[in-house]
């Protein structure tokens, strides 16, 4: 089996100063890898300059496609979630699911019962008035509504409580179950994979 | 959503009406004098009502992260920057016609100037709008002051065109060349600057 | 006839490496000094004080010799800029982001003296120091768009973000200039019925016309001069914390 996802000897430079140097990881389907360091290590940077947002200054990131060969451009549909999870306050649970996928369309039985699975009740009040958690809920909502290929996620677990947190691993495991490959990063080693990649120095 | 908050559309509106009384306030209120102003009093009131309008197109998209989607999805991302303009003018465009046509009432411009004064405002507010986006995008989480210095100069030609053509209607002339230039300036820029404002959006990433 | 072109490209590469840039420039720095000094004084030195006096305007005129190649130079340099940032844009060499910068203040600066110059002339000859021709008018224009982009790069913390900011101000600029000054000209016919030319300089004879290609030759030179002083500056600024700044300065192993 290739790898979705090949990644090599990628290395950033900003102001003069490395950010992350050599790095080089392969994304199987259906398995996570696990981006780990302390605040400022430049895990975002990472995470954009995968999915393109950044310019790398060395190396290069390669796409699996359809035959087979590896493609600079991004192949197969991505999901990211940053720090700022992608919630519009001014709308509701609901409005911002579809929001989120109205490029793709999804029916609203979808929306309503991805919303039910991580927990959320009340579809249609406003987001703003949702508690910090509450809103993570949405976001994981939104990694349902579609069969993405990797989904890049930036601090998953951070401000979540242990329910919220097993609901994360539960809808992981699902996922790569069904061939996904979770991008994450994190502070500390997590459960939902032995596969790690550590940046140690401070930008 | 922009209707949730109400504030963007009124706000345009409004300032645009404050800083047309600014003018009978601080020269005079002589009809003659106000008329003969009025284009040109007019077009500036939208200029900085339009530029004003745009700041914050991006700002609070970049904030929760809406704003990546942009890059990540499958459709070009110039494109959904086009989008984003166009439907931002529609919401603040209207009001500062609404407030144009006020305008005209309260500076004495003569009917047969409306329909090209509509006209004009209408080319010329939507290409204020992609040069303030690209303001916006480049003084992203910066001060207004600072897009405003970046944009008005560039729209200089816009405001010459659109007074223009306000003016030679009052005059009972032709004004569908000045129309055709602002039209052709839009066509040029649409692809041009949404592009460029693409890149400068991507540069705060960095 | 491929050597010299290897040689050139070679060279091009090389000056993206700051320290290169820098080692080639100190060579070059005396040289450029002498020569750009030596033509821009002879230049205006002749102009100022040898050229004949003019029929109709006297000796007024002669601040022609600072006011036009000032004119000249600062839309060149904006037209250089453009070219430096649409190169950063695209290869994303860092060089030509840090020429941009390096270039602005410098035509900045001379659009202003075009401006003051200009204003100067204005006064014995036609009674006002300013008057809104459309000559001066979009020389205004083009000041504020200089005094935006700096004011932009000043704005944005980290420097290369910030090369990058101005070469997309740079683009727009050179693509809107030329309407601003169809558009100005336009408005200027409209309200400027009046008989006389405002920007007419006088008919030049030859003996006229000669100090004044000089000059500009030597306000190019000048620009030359200053922009690499400046882009030297720039360089050391921006590497200050690699060691080749430290051994060149200090003559200190890190």
């Amino acid at each position: 089996m290739l790898p979705n996802l090949k990644v090599e000897n990628l290395s950033s430079v900003r102001s003069e100063k490395v950010i992350f140097d050599n790095i080089n990881f392969d994304v199987m389907p259906g398995q996570n890898i696990e981006i780990i360091g302390s605040n400022g290590s430049g895990k975002t940077t990472l995470l954009r300059t995968i999915l393109g947002l950044i310019n790398q200054d060395k190396g290069q990131i390669l796409w699996l496609d359809d035959n087979d060969n590896y493609n600079k451009f991004r192949t197969f549909d991505c999901f990211y979630q940053g720090h700022s999870l992608g919630i519009k306050n001014l709308l509701s649970a609901q409005e911002n699911l579809r929001l989120s996928s109205y490029s793709f369309g999804v029916s609203e039985e979808k929306i309503l019962s991805s919303l039910n699975r991580v927990g959320i009740k009340s579809h249609s009040s406003f987001a703003s008035e949702m508690s910090v958690g509450q809103k993570k809920r949405i976001s994981i909502a939104r990694w349902l509504l579609k069969d993405f290929g990797i989904y890049f996620i930036d601090e998953p677990f951070s401000a979540l409580d242990d329910q919220a947190s097993s609901l994360i691993v539960e809808i992981i495991e699902e996922l790569n179950a069904k061939g996904a490959s979770f991008v994450i990063t994190g502070h500390r080693p997590s459960e939902i994979t032995s596969n790690q990649i550590t940046l140690d120095h401070e930008v | 959503m922009a209707f949730r908050r109400s504030s963007t559309y009124i706000t345009p509106l409004i300032f645009f009406l404050i800083v047309i009384s600014f003018f009978p306030i601080a020269l005079s209120p002589d009809q003659d004098f106000l008329r003969s102003l009025a284009p040109g009093v007019i077009w500036i009131a939208a200029l900085l009502s339009s530029l004003l309008a745009i700041e914050t197109i991006f700002s609070e998209d970049f904030r929760d992260g809406t704003l990546d989607e942009f890059f990540i999805s499958n459709d070009p991302s110039f494109v959904l920057v086009f989008a984003k303009v166009l439907c931002h003018w529609l919401v603040t465009g209207f009001p500062i016609l609404l407030a144009s046509l006020i305008s005209s009432l309260i500076l004495y411009l003569p009917v047969s100037s409306l329909l090209p004064m509509i006209c004009s405002l209408i080319l010329g507010t939507f290409f204020m709008s992609l040069l303030g986006a690209i303001g916006a995008a480049l003084s992203l989480g910066k001060s207004a002051i600072l897009s405003a210095i970046i944009v008005l100069p560039f729209s200089i030609p816009t405001l010459l065109m659109g007074t223009a053509a306000v003016s030679s209607a009052i005059d009972y002339q032709d004004y569908s060349g000045f129309l055709l230039i602002m039209g052709a300036m839009l066509a040029i820029g649409v692809p041009g600057l949404c592009l460029l404002t693409v890149e400068a959006i991507l540069l705060n990433y960095e | 006839m491929n050597k010299i072109w290897n040689y050139i490209k070679n060279w091009f590469i090389e000056m993206g490496s700051p320290p290169l840039f820098f080692k080639w420039s100190s060579k070059i720095l005396p040289w450029l000094l002498f020569i750009s000094i030596t033509v821009f004084i002879v230049g205006l030195l002749w102009g100022l004080f040898y050229s004949p006096t003019d029929y109709k305007q006297g000796d007024v005129y002669r601040i022609i010799y600072i006011h036009v190649p000032s004119a000249i130079l600062g839309q060149s340099i904006f037209m250089f800029m453009a070219i430096c940032g649409f190169i950063t844009m695209v290869w994303r060499v860092k060089i030509s982001g840090m020429l941009l910068k390096s270039a602005a203040p410098i035509g900045a600066s001379f659009t202003l003296i075009a401006l003051l110059t200009g204003s100067i002339w204005g006064k014995p000859t036609w009674g006002t120091w300013w008057v809104w021709d459309a000559r001066l008018t979009s020389t205004l224009i083009l000041f504020f768009i200089y005094a935006a982009i700096i004011g932009l790069h000043s704005s944005i913390d980290n420097k290369t973000k910030a090369d990058r900011a101005i070469s997309i101000l740079s683009l727009v600029g050179i693509a809107i200039i030329p309407i601003i000054k169809k558009s100005v000209d336009w408005w200027q016919t409209l309200h400027q019925p009046s008989t006389f030319s405002l920007t007419s300089a006088p008919s030049m004879t030859p003996d006229m016309y000669q100090p004044l290609l000089l000059c500009v030759l030597g306000f190019y030179l000048i620009f030359a001069l200053l922009l690499t002083m400046n882009l030297r500056a720039e360089v050391v600024i921006r590497e200050k914390n690699r060691s080749w700044v430290s051994k060149q300065f200090l003559n200190l192993e890190r």
